[in-house]
């Protein structure tokens, strides 16, 4: 039984990988298998994640799907109002190399060439197992003292 | 039917009715420049009275353009598309905004990726582009594949 509760906090970084807020970047289908940890079924707020609506609140910024050239200004003034410590997530295939619109005229073909990025995860769209993944790993890494970029 | 609308726009611009009629709800209009929006006015007036969209064709091997008005009836429930072609060097054409107000952001759109000119369009500025330096990118001549290339080289 004790497994299951949750461990006490024993430091600041414990308390942090404990409560990350999370403000949402999406532009396309990367979203849709977030979505069942956003609802009850994969349920992201046991893990003390919060989807806010201001980036300064923010302390994970999430980039889902393809991001235009015109995005990808909006994306960098939002992390740009994001508070220390930030962590910044992609999903999928898009952000990482322009996915289906590797050729398109306005996407971007890499994210991390204009913001920092310091979790990918695979998949077009990814699958909900592999972003439980990414949390349980981002998790650990800053309860290890990751700061982020 | 839209046989009375055919023969609206059989009668007034000396098309063949059976040429107009596309399907059991749907008529096509080939109309020439200098009377398009006399017969896209007559069509609102018989009806038409939703502009669905401005999309725009490039032929060009033939040096032109074709601007497609695709209309709606709510009350025919029948759907009526008028085709216009311009030249393609310096294209211009009369905006249809004074019609359809809706017209505006299609006909923006239009100009942004073909680079018409909708005369009497209040508001043409860049949609969605940012610093566009090429020519517009729905042309035919746009090679995509090497400006994508030269563009996000640095990317690979």
């Amino acid at each position: 039984m004790s497994k299951v509760l949750p461990q006490a906090i024993k430091s600041k970084a414990d308390a942090s990988a404990n409560s990350l807020w999370v403000i949402n970047y999406f532009t396309a289908c990367g979203f849709l298998e977030l979505l069942p940890w956003v609802g009850s079924g994969y349920d992201m707020e046991r893990f003390g994640i919060l989807a806010v609506s201001t980036p300064r609140h923010a302390d994970v910024f999430i980039i889902a799907g393809y991001v235009t050239e015109k995005a990808v200004n909006r994306i960098k003034r939002i992390y740009d109002q994001m508070p220390s410590p930030k962590y910044v997530m992609a999903l999928g295939s898009c952000p990482m190399t322009g996915g289906m619109y590797w050729d398109s005229y306005s996407t971007v073909k890499r994210i991390d060439k204009y913001i920092p990025v310091d979790l990918w995860v695979l998949g077009c769209p990814p699958k909900p197992e592999n972003i439980g993944h990414a949390i349980v790993m981002a998790m650990n890494a800053i309860k290890k003292g990751f700061k982020g970029h | 039917m839209p046989e009375d609308i055919a023969a609206a726009l059989a009668s007034r611009f000396g098309e063949s009715v059976s040429d107009l009629i596309l399907g059991e709800r749907s008529i096509l209009f080939k109309a020439e420049k200098d009377a398009f929006h006399e017969a896209l006015s007559l069509l609102k007036t018989l009806g038409f009275e939703h502009l669905s969209d401005v999309s725009v064709v490039d032929y060009m091997s033939e040096g032109e353009f074709e601007v497609v008005y695709h209309l709606w009836s709510h009350a025919r429930k029948e759907r009526a598309t008028q085709k216009v072609r311009i030249p393609r060097e310096s294209p211009a054409i009369d905006s249809v905004v004074d019609l359809w107000p809706g017209a505006q952001i299609h006909e923006r759109e239009a100009h942004e990726l073909f680079g018409i000119r909708f005369e009497g369009n209040p508001d043409l500025s860049p949609l969605f582009l940012e610093d566009w330096k090429e020519i517009p990118p729905f042309r035919k001549d746009f090679d995509t594949r090497a400006y994508v290339k030269k563009r996000y080289e640095a990317d690979e």
